[in-house]
């Protein structure tokens, strides 16, 4: 395309008065004023093997992602701003608060493993249970509907206050709300087609914990993906292991994958925010001290603890024994894994575990 | 996880919450379109409060607790504030209606155009990656602000926020694909009062949302057969109006509902659409509108060339035409249609001269 230089910059050739415009009858005489006016022109992102994606776009200007960004307007990154446009509340506007190099190529995987629990999860697999396995299964259905209703409302209060200019973060947090909003469609008709229904809501410990983090989107991210995400990833496991039939293997199955791209976005943001901001590892620490007390406690009275327990042990008699040794186990590898993940992070927390949680790591 | 290891061990277990669960005995069947969340709706599951008790975020039917903690500062609690009766429908269909902009649009039939039609669609991308996650940021914060017995409509929004996440993106892959880049935001949406953002009524939100700014809007993808250039840009505007015409959809039938089953608030809608009309064709938001510089741009896109302005001016003045008849046509289904026969609403004469 013919460009013409411009302080060292590409920009349209095609500026006012290049021709074609006149006055006609009813037509009124263009300005053609926004031509030429780019900051950078003569970008060409090819297709790959996998389409364009949205990281294809990192080029020139378009991939300069600032460490500040000032802007409380919706400028795209990389276009021209416009002298006196008002501002509107975006108040996370460092890098920091809210970055994961992730974000853009998670967005695209999650478009890609879309799935619809009304067509694809093979309803007619579903078999009557035993009732107190089958309680057990709505009460695990119900909590976690809960702990996915939680996440949407924590995403939703801090996404419309993310900047423009992390435009991949605010599209991958799309992606991650409607992937609550798909779990929680998908538990409900499970609870509702089998015999059975909902159980007993939550008192909501650590729900209130995610749901009161006001600090920073950093914080409730420590506590929906570093704390409570990394315990459900074990129960989604927990209950894939224990599927009872096709449909819920297709349910726990396509969770585990949707919560892995949450949990990588969640980790990569948190270790971003700990190695760009000073003194945020020991802010960490103090957050998590709190956060493990909050957990500890929902561990020892959540109703989870028993239905997961009947649901591994195929009833309660089972349940009083091999079922409440697997979610023992379970909570064990929640453990272990959650300090796996503090020390890649760069907030090792082994030597400072609460000792509630400590006590797991028998199992 | 690894094997368990086996203890000759007996453990408390307490049941008692097996005494506090939901209505027992569903067994919902999947219809001819599968399991939908129409087909959930039994017993009192199907029960939609008028106004939501339900400060604890428990899921509408579940057993309540005494001592659950009240989490749940919802200001969005009467059904009649954000209901419409076919939620679950417009929801299964942005299910079964996703795309992919990366893989799903022919970005291979893009071909190099002449400088002017590049600018012109560059700053008409430029113009709704701008402005597409308006619809993305406030419906999300509306969501927050919802009791979740309300969960159909709630689950359309997020949804929605999906869709125009993916407008967002698709217009910027568009813009950075075929040697031009972004141009000069419009600052179309900022925050003036009576704007979208600042709304602080949620069907005062979705009429400005929903019936004005992406009825607008989704007119315009309608016509993308007649200003796209190439196949890719075509598929991208008929995918994007797919998805829009759940959105005003929505809106469409929030309003239907809200003028149905609460009367009382129809003089103050009314308010709104005289805002929203007063501003239909001379607004910025309205990216084919009188004022709006992408105005321009469309007429060189409609015309296929700057030396064809006039004959694309042409062609935008059906597209404004169009765009009024289909406004008038939502608001007459929302049961406000009245405005155009009694002289309230000027909209029946702009459509008259705007020829």
């Amino acid at each position: 395309m013919a460009t013409k230089a411009s302080q060292g910059m590409a920009v349209p050739a095609a500026m006012p008065d290049a021709g074609g415009a006149h006055g006609v009858e009813g037509v009124p005489v263009p300005s053609f004023e926004w031509m030429g006016l780019s900051a950078e022109w003569g970008v060409r992102v090819k297709p790959g093997e996998h389409g364009i994606r949205l990281s294809d776009l990192n080029v020139g200007i378009y991939g300069e992602v600032p460490e500040v960004w000032d802007d409380q307007t919706r400028r795209p990154r990389g276009a021209l701003p416009r002298p006196g446009v008002p501002p509107l509340p975006y108040n996370l506007r460092n890098k920091h608060q809210m970055w994961a190099d992730s974000a853009a190529n998670l967005y695209e995987e999650a478009i890609q493993r879309r799935w619809i629990p009304a067509t694809e999860v093979p309803w007619d697999s579903l078999k009557p249970l035993p009732d107190d396995v089958e309680r057990a299964v709505c009460q695990v259905c119900t909590e976690l509907t809960q702990y996915a209703n939680t996440e949407i409302e924590i995403i939703t209060y801090w996404q419309d206050q993310m900047s423009y200019g992390y435009y991949e973060v605010k599209q991958f947090l799309a992606t991650a709300t409607f992937d609550c909003a798909r779990l929680i469609e998908a538990l409900r008709k499970r609870a509702l087609s089998n015999g059975g229904g909902l159980g007993q809501e939550s008192r909501g410990l650590v729900n209130r914990m995610i749901l009161e983090s006001r600090g920073g989107w950093t914080e409730s991210a420590v506590y929906l993906y570093l704390v409570r995400g990394t315990y459900m990833m074990q129960v989604l496991r927990g209950l894939l292991n224990a599927a009872h039939n096709d449909a819920e293997r297709m349910i726990y199955g396509k969770a585990i994958e949707d919560w892995s791209r949450h949990l990588t976005y969640g980790y990569d943001h948190i270790k971003y925010s700990v190695s760009h901001q000073a003194g945020q590892a020991d802010i960490l620490q103090t957050l998590l001290s709190l956060g493990e007390v909050m957990m500890a406690a929902e561990l020892q009275e959540s109703t989870m603890r028993p239905a997961l327990a009947i649901i591994f042990g195929g009833g309660i008699k089972g349940g009083r024994t091999i079922g409440m040794e697997t979610y023992l186990h379970l909570v064990g590898e929640f453990v272990r894994n959650y300090l796996a993940t503090c020390e890649w992070i760069g907030v090792p927390r082994a030597e400072m575990l609460h000792p509630m949680l400590k006590k797991y790591l028998e199992y | 996880m690894s094997e368990a290891p086996v203890k000759q061990q007996e453990y408390e277990l307490d049941t008692s919450w097996m005494q506090h669960m939901g209505e027992w005995g569903m067994k919902a069947e999947p219809g001819k379109r599968g399991l939908t969340l129409t087909e959930i709706q039994l017993g009192s599951y199907g029960e939609i409060p008028e106004i939501s008790k339900n400060m604890s975020g428990r899921p509408r039917g579940a057993g309540e607790r005494p001592d659950a903690y009240r989490v749940g500062a919802y200001g969005v609690r009467a059904k009649s504030e954000i209901w419409l009766s076919n939620a679950t429908f417009l929801y299964e269909e942005a299910l079964q209606r996703q795309w992919s902009s990366a893989t799903d649009v022919p970005w291979h039939t893009i071909e190099a155009l002449p400088d002017a039609m590049e600018e012109a669609e560059c700053l008409l991308c430029t113009f709704f990656n701008e402005v597409e996650f308006v619809a993305g940021d406030v419906p999300a914060r509306w969501v927050a602000n919802t009791t979740p017995d309300f969960l159909e409509p709630r689950h359309v929004l997020l949804a929605q926020v999906m869709d125009e996440s993916r407008h967002m993106d698709v217009f910027r892959k568009r813009a950075l694909a075929n040697g031009g880049g972004l141009m000069r935001m419009s600052g179309a949406t900022s925050g003036f009062v009576g704007s979208i953002d600042l709304a602080r009524d949620f069907t005062e939100m979705s009429t400005r949302l929903h019936i004005s700014g992406e009825g607008a809007v989704l007119t315009m993808f309608r016509m993308g057969e007649l200003f796209g250039q190439n196949e890719a840009e075509k598929v991208m505007y008929r995918l994007c109006a797919q998805d829009e015409a759940r959105h005003v959809a929505f809106g469409v039938m929030h309003l239907r509902f809200l003028s149905e089953t609460a009367p009382e608030r129809r003089e103050e809608i009314e308010f709104y659409l005289d805002e929203a009309e007063a501003q239909i064709l001379s607004g910025v938001q309205n990216p084919a509108g009188t004022q709006a510089e992408t105005s321009e741009a469309l007429a060189i896109l409609l015309g296929g060339g700057k030396e064809h302005y006039d004959e694309g001016h042409k062609k935008l003045l059906v597209i404004r035409r169009r765009q009024l008849k289909e406004y008038m046509q939502r608001v007459k289904t929302a049961g406000f249609g009245a405005r155009f026969e009694n002289g309230r609403s000027t909209v029946p004469q702009q459509y008259e001269s705007a020829i």
